[in-house]
C-alpha cells in the first residue's frame, strides 16, 4: 500500500547585477515604486533590449557550479502571454536552446542518504514587475522596478522523492549559488523563488498526473505545502478518484492549499526566437576561464576539510555552512593551530562572535596563539574562553591579555611540587587510603592542589607529578 | 483548411482582442482567405536541414553592467492612463488568476 | 540635382536664412493641408517656431543644416506625437527620441512634421490610417502607396526634400514608385531601430525618401552606423557617400525571370524596357537569372510579419501609456480586450490574429518555422545570383502604377500581392532602392535595384547613373 512521491522543482534566482537584464536601469531592491524604469523595461514603442554581460557571466558561473554543460550557442526566445506586470506582453527568456543543460546536485536525503538530483537546465530570462492587489480597493497596483531584473531559471529532473528532499535540494542550490557569488538566494527579499511539481504513483507504475504548487516563500513552507499536496493526491487516488492537473497556491497563514481556477486553455506561449537579439555565443576559452573562476564549492570543501584536516563530517558541514568561518578556520590552521582544536574554537567562540556582530574580531594568528597557550598549559580552556572574549575588543596578544587578567597557569614543576607536598602533608589519611588502593582519590588531591594554587596550577601538569609523588 | 468561428474566437482570446459574435463570422472568412493564401508554403519543398533564417549580426554584443538608464523626457506618471501613489493602476484581476 | 545640397549651400552662404527655410516649410504644409493631401499628421506653427529658433541658432553647421525632414509617425520624436496612425496611440508623445532622428537633428536638420501612414505600418496604400487616407499628390483619387504613403507624398509634393519612412516589406520603395520619388531601403541593421516602433522586428528598416539619389545618400550617411542601443545594428561606421557614376561600364545587372512575368502591366514593362536599354547604353552587362523561390515570397512574408507583429503589438494594453477603453471595464481581461479591440483598426486586427494563429500550438511548425526556413532559401537565391557575377538585380518595383483608392481594400490578399517585387529584399535583409523610371498615362513608375548586403554606396552611385540617363517625366508606352 505504499505510494512513491515524484517531485520536480523550478527555481528562479535573481542574478547579482547592478543593472537589469536588457537595460541600464538599477536593480536596487526597495526603491520608490516605478523609479527604476526606462523605455526598454516600460516597453515603450520603439525601445529595444540589449543583454547584460555580467548577467551572462553569473549565469554561466551558476551553470558550471551546478555541473551543467554550458552551450557555446544559445538563443533568446519570446514567451508570449498577457499580464499587467509583463510590460511587453511577452517575457524574453530561452526556450529550446538554453544556456546550459545536464547538471546535478548532491543532497543528503533523510530517507535515502546521499543522492544525486539531476538539473535539467538553466536558462536566463527577465523578471516581471510586481502586482499588488487591493492596495487600491478593487484594483491592482503595478510596480515595474522589478521588471527586467536578470533571472536564472533552474529546472530539476523529477528526481526528488519526498518533500524533505525538496527542501534539502533547495538548501543545496542556495549554498552552491551563494558560494559561486551568483545570487543572494534570499526568499525573504525575493531573490529566490520556487515552484514545485508533484505526483504520486505506485512503485513501478508510470508517472501520475502532476500538480503545481506555488506561492511558497520559505524552505519550510515548500516542504509543508508539498506534504499537504501529497496527502491530498493519495487520498483522492485511494478513494478511487483521479488527480486533475491543477495549480495549488499555498497559504502560509492557514497552512492550506487553495486551487487556482484552472484556465480553459493550457498555456500556449507561442515561443519563437526573439528577432531583436542575435544568438548568444560564448567561445570555449571564455567558458574555460569561467570554470577556473569558480570558487571551491561547498561539497568539495566539505570533503577537503574531512580529508585534509581529519574533521568529522558534522564539523566540516557546520564550518562550510558559514563561508566566512570556513575561511577563518583555514587561516587559523595555517597560523599553526591544531586542526581539531581550531575547528572547535571556530565553531564555538568564533561563530558566537560572528552571530552577534557579523564580524570576526579575533584574527587567525591571535586565535592560533591562544590555542597554543591552552595546548601548552599556560591557560586552562575555561580561562582561554575569557581571554577570547577580551580579545574581541582588545588589540593585544593573547598572552598579554591572559597575564593582565591573571589567568596564566603555573606549570613550573618546582612550584607544582611544592604545592603537592603541602597538600599531601595536609591530608595524610587520604594519602594512606590512596596507597591502600583508592586510586580515584587522585582527583581529590588534584582539586586540593588547584585550591591551594588559587586556580593557577595547570591541572595537566599536576596529574603526572602527583602520581609520581604518591609512588608507583 | 478552413478557419472556423471557434478558432477565430480562440485566437482572439490568446491575443486579448475583442471580437464580437457579429465580427467573428466576417473575420473567419477573411482569415480563411489569408491562411489559404499562405498555405502555399506548406507544400513547398524545403530541403531537410535548412536552417531558419537569422538576420543582422551573427552574435549578440553584450552590454556592460552599469547603471545608466535611457533618460525619460516625461515621467511614467504623465504617460499613465491610471496612476495612484506611484503605481500603475488596473482593474482587479479576476480572483486567483495569472502568472507568478 | 540635390534639393538637400541646395538648402545647405544656401544657408551656408547666407543666401537664405534657416528661419526662412522653416517658414517656407510651414507655408507648404499649410498649402498641402488645404488641398486635403492628409499626408502630415502632426505639425504645428508653435512647434515650427521653436524649431526655427533652434535651427537658426545652430547657424550653418552640420551636413544637413536647416534641412526639413518629414518623419513617419512610427518613428519616435520628442516634441511631436508618435501615433503610428492608430487610435491606441492617439496623443502619445514619446519620452525618448529615435537614434535616426537624433542624428538628423545633430546634423542640423529639423523634423517638419510627422507623416501619415498605414496603421502600425501594416498596409500598402495608406488607406488603413485611423486618421484618414493620404491622397496621391498628383492624382487625388489614387493611393500614394504604403505604408509610408504620407512621407512619400510630402517629398513628391515638394513640401520636404527628404523624409524618413520605414520598411517591413516594401513600405518605402512601393510608395516611392507610385509617387515618382527615390526610395531606399538600407541593409537590415544599417540604420538603428532604436525609436522605430517595432512591427516585424527581423524585417523593419528605417528607410529614406528623397527627391533625388543624392538627397537620399546624404541622409543615409547621417543616420546610418552602429548604435549600442540596438542589438541588431551592424557594427559599422556610417555609410560613405560615393561619387555618382556617369556610366555603368563593368557593372553586371541581373534580371530575375520571376520578376518579369509575361502578364506584367504594359506601362511597367515599358518603363523597365527603357531602363534596361539605358543601362546597356551606359555600358552595363545584362544577364538573366532565376530566383527559384520567388513565388513563395509573398506567402512567406505574410507569415513572418504577422507573427512578429502579434508579439510586438502585445505591449499596447492601455496600462502604461496610450488609450485605454474607459471605465466600463471592471475586470482586467475585459480592459485589455476592449482597449485593443477598439484601439486597433481592421488590418491590424487581422494581422495580429493571423500572427497568433501561425505561432499557435499545432500550427507553428507548418507555418512559422516553415516560413523561416523558406526565408533562408529566398536569401540564398539572392546571394547565389550575386556570387554568380551579378552586381545588382534590376526589377520593377511594383506590378502596377498607383491604383485607385478602394480598389484593393475588399480583399486583404489582393492588397498583399502589391508587395510581390519588394518583399523579397525585405525577407533577405538586403538593400534595395526604387528610382523613377518613367510614367504611364501620367502615373509614375519605378525601377528597383537590389544589392548585396551593405552595398548601398555602390548602389547609390549606380542609381545616380540611371537617374541622369532616364527622363522620368517622359511618358512610356508599351
Amino acid at each position: 500500500m505504499t505510494w512513491e512521491t515524484v517531485i520536480g522543482l523550478e527555481v528562479h534566482v535573481q542574478l547579482k547585477t547592478r543593472s537589469k537584464m536588457f537595460c541600464g536601469c538599477s536593480t536596487n531592491f526597495g526603491d520608490a515604486p516605478n523609479s527604476n524604469v526606462c523605455p526598454v523595461c516600460l516597453a515603450l514603442p520603439g525601445a529595444l533590449p540589449v543583454p547584460n554581460a555580467e548577467a551572462i557571466r553569473l549565469a554561466t558561473l551558476g551553470s558550471c557550479a551546478l555541473g551543467c554543460t554550458v552551450h557555446g550557442t544559445s538563443v533568446f526566445a519570446r514567451k508570449n502571454y498577457f499580464y499587467p506586470d509583463l510590460p511587453k506582453g511577452y517575457q524574453i527568456s530561452q526556450f529550446d536552446k538554453p544556456l546550459a543543460t545536464g547538471g546535478a546536485v548532491e543532497i543528503e536525503s533523510p530517507e535515502r542518504g546521499r543522492v544525486t538530483i539531476g538539473v535539467t537546465r538553466l536558462h536566463v530570462e527577465e523578471d516581471s514587475g510586481k502586482s499588488v492587489h487591493d492596495r487600491v480597493p478593487g484594483k491592482t497596483a503595478i510596480d515595474l522596478n522589478r521588471a527586467g531584473v536578470p533571472l536564472a531559471e533552474i529546472v530539476s529532473e523529477p528526481d526528488l522523492r519526498s518533500p524533505a528532499e525538496a527542501r534539502a535540494y533547495l538548501t543545496a542550490i542556495k549554498e552552491i549559488l551563494i558560494a559561486a557569488g551568483v545570487s543572494d538566494c534570499s526568499m525573504e527579499e525575493g531573490s529566490l523563488r520556487v515552484d514545485g511539481n508533484i505526483s504520486v504513483r505506485r512503485p513501478g507504475a508510470p508517472l501520475g498526473t502532476k500538480t503545481e504548487v506555488k506561492n511558497v516563500n520559505s524552505f519550510s513552507y515548500i516542504e509543508k505545502a508539498l506534504e499537504i499536496e501529497r496527502a491530498r493526491q493519495i487520498a483522492v487516488l485511494e478513494a478511487g478518484g483521479k488527480v486533475e492537473q491543477i495549480t495549488q497556491l499555498y497559504d502560509s497563514s492557514t497552512n492550506t492549499l487553495r486551487t487556482m481556477r484552472s484556465k480553459e486553455d493550457s498555456k500556449d506561449y507561442r515561443y519563437f526566437p526573439d528577432p531583436d537579439l542575435p544568438p548568444l555565443m560564448l567561445d570555449a576559452a571564455w567558458l574555460e576561464a569561467r570554470r577556473k573562476e569558480l570558487p571551491e564549492l561547498p561539497s568539495a570543501k566539505r570533503l577537503r576539510f574531512q580529508e585534509r584536516y581529519g574533521l568529522p563530517a558534522y564539523d566540516a558541514g557546520v564550518l562550510v555552512g558559514a563561508p566566512a568561518l570556513a575561511d577563518h578556520f583555514e587561516s587559523v590552521v595555517q597560523a599553526g593551530a591544531d586542526a581539531k582544536l581550531a575547528a572547535n574554537w571556530v565553531m564555538t567562540e568564533a561563530m558566537g562572535a560572528w552571530n552577534e556582530s557579523g564580524a570576526i574580531e579575533v584574527t587567525a594568528p591571535r586565535l592560533a596563539a591562544l590555542i597554543a597557550l591552552v595546548q601548552g598549559g599556560t591557560v586552562s580552556h575555561q580561562s582561554a574562553k575569557k581571554v577570547y572574549t577580551m580579545l574581541r575588543t582588545s588589540p593585544d596578544e593573547p598572552k598579554v591579555v591572559a597575564e593582565r587578567l591573571g589567568l596564566v597557569q603555573v606549570g613550573d614543576t618546582g612550584q607544582l611540587e611544592q604545592w603537592i607536598d603541602e597538600v599531601l602533608a595536609a591530608n595524610p589519611a587520604e594519602v594512606a587510603r590512596y596507597k591502600g588502593g583508592e586510586q580515584k582519590l587522585i582527583g581529590f588531591f588534584t582539586g586540593q592542589v588547584m585550591k591551594k594554587s588559587g586556580g593557577k596550577a595547570d591541572p595537566k601538569g599536576v596529574g603526572p607529578l602527583l602520581a609520581r609523588r604518591l609512588g608507583a | 483548411m478552413s478557419i472556423s468561428r471557434e478558432e477565430v474566437l480562440h485566437v482572439a482570446k490568446l491575443a486579448e482582442l475583442q471580437v464580437t459574435d457579429a465580427e467573428a463570422k466576417a473575420l473567419a472568412g477573411q482569415l480563411d482567405g489569408i491562411v489559404r493564401f499562405v498555405d502555399q508554403l506548406r507544400g513547398a519543398e524545403v530541403p531537410a536541414g535548412t536552417p531558419e533564417f537569422t538576420v543582422g549580426p551573427a552574435r549578440v554584443t553584450l552590454r556592460e553592467d552599469a547603471v545608466a538608464p535611457i533618460p525619460l523626457d516625461r515621467s511614467p506618471e504623465r504617460m499613465a492612463p491610471d496612476w495612484q501613489d506611484g503605481f500603475y493602476v488596473v482593474p482587479r484581476l479576476a480572483h486567483q488568476e495569472g502568472e507568478s | 540635382m540635390s534639393a538637400v545640397k541646395n538648402i545647405v549651400d544656401a544657408v551656408r552662404t547666407g543666401r537664405v536664412t534657416a528661419k526662412r527655410v522653416v517658414e517656407r516649410t510651414e507655408e507648404l504644409l499649410r498649402t498641402t493641408a488645404a488641398k486635403g493631401l492628409n499626408a502630415a499628421l502632426e505639425w504645428s506653427p508653435e512647434y515650427l517656431g521653436r524649431e526655427a529658433s533652434r535651427v537658426a541658432s545652430r547657424g550653418s553647421r552640420g551636413a544637413l543644416a536647416a534641412v526639413p525632414v518629414a518623419v513617419k509617425d512610427n518613428i519616435a520624436t520628442l516634441d511631436l506625437p508618435t501615433t503610428c496612425a492608430s487610435r491606441i496611440l492617439d496623443g502619445y508623445i514619446s519620452p525618448f527620441e529615435a537614434t535616426a532622428v537624433k542624428r538628423l537633428r545633430d546634423a542640423g536638420a529639423f523634423a517638419a512634421c510627422k507623416a501619415n501612414m498605414d496603421e502600425f505600418a501594416m498596409g500598402s496604400s495608406t488607406e488603413y490610417s485611423a486618421f484618414g487616407r493620404v491622397l496621391h499628390p498628383e492624382f487625388p483619387d489614387r493611393v500614394p502607396g504604403g505604408s509610408s504613403g504620407g512621407s512619400a507624398a510630402l517629398v513628391a509634393a515638394g513640401v520636404v526634400p527628404v523624409a524618413l519612412g520605414s520598411e517591413t516589406g516594401g513600405s518605402v520603395r512601393q510608395p516611392a514608385s507610385f509617387c515618382g520619388v527615390v526610395g531606399l531601403k538600407p541593409t537590415y541593421g544599417r540604420v538603428s531601430r532604436h525609436g522605430l516602433v517595432s512591427f516585424g522586428s527581423s524585417l523593419d528598416c528605417i528607410s529614406i525618401f528623397g527627391q533625388s539619389v543624392d538627397d537620399t545618400a546624404r541622409v543615409l550617411h547621417v543616420i546610418s552606423g552602429h548604435d549600442p542601443l540596438d542589438a541588431t545594428s551592424a557594427d559599422l561606421p556610417p555609410a560613405e557617400i560615393r561619387a555618382p557614376r556617369t556610366d555603368l561600364k563593368g557593372i553586371t545587372l541581373g534580371l530575375p525571370d520571376e520578376y518579369f512575368p509575361a502578364d506584367l502591366h504594359p506601362g511597367v514593362k515599358a518603363a523597365l524596357d527603357g531602363a534596361i536599354a539605358a543601362a546597356q547604353v551606359l555600358g552595363a552587362t545584362i544577364k538573366r537569372v532565376s530566383l527559384t523561390h520567388a513565388k513563395y515570397t509573398v506567402p512567406t512574408y505574410y507569415i513572418v510579419n504577422p507573427a512578429e507583429a502579434a508579439a510586438n503589438l502585445a505591449r499596447y494594453d492601455g496600462v502604461r501609456y496610450g488609450k485605454r477603453d474607459g471605465g466600463s471595464q471592471v475586470d482586467l481581461r475585459g480592459l485589455y480586450r476592449a482597449s485593443r479591440g477598439t484601439g486597433f483598426g481592421p488590418e491590424v486586427r487581422r494581422r495580429i490574429l493571423v500572427g497568433t494563429y501561425v505561432l499557435s500550438a499545432g500550427y507553428a511548425d507548418a507555418y512559422y518555422h516553415q516560413a523561416m526556413k523558406m526565408r533562408t532559401l529566398i536569401h540564398r537565391d539572392f546571394t547565389d545570383a550575386f556570387d554568380g557575377g551579378v552586381d545588382f538585380l534590376l526589377t520593377p518595383t511594383t506590378p502596377t502604377p498607383a491604383f485607385k483608392a478602394g480598389e484593393k481594400t475588399d480583399d486583404p490578399v489582393t492588397m498583399y500581392l502589391a508587395d510581390i517585387f519588394v518583399a523579397g529584399a525585405s525577407l533577405a535583409g538586403l538593400p534595395a532602392i526604387s528610382i523613377p523610371a518613367g510614367r504611364d498615362e501620367g502615373l509614375p513608375i519605378g525601377m528597383q535595384l537590389i544589392g548585396p548586403a551593405m552595398s548601398e554606396p555602390a548602389m547609390l552611385a549606380v542609381s545616380a547613373a540611371f537617374e541622369s540617363a532616364l527622363d522620368a517625366r517622359k511618358e512610356v508606352r508599351g
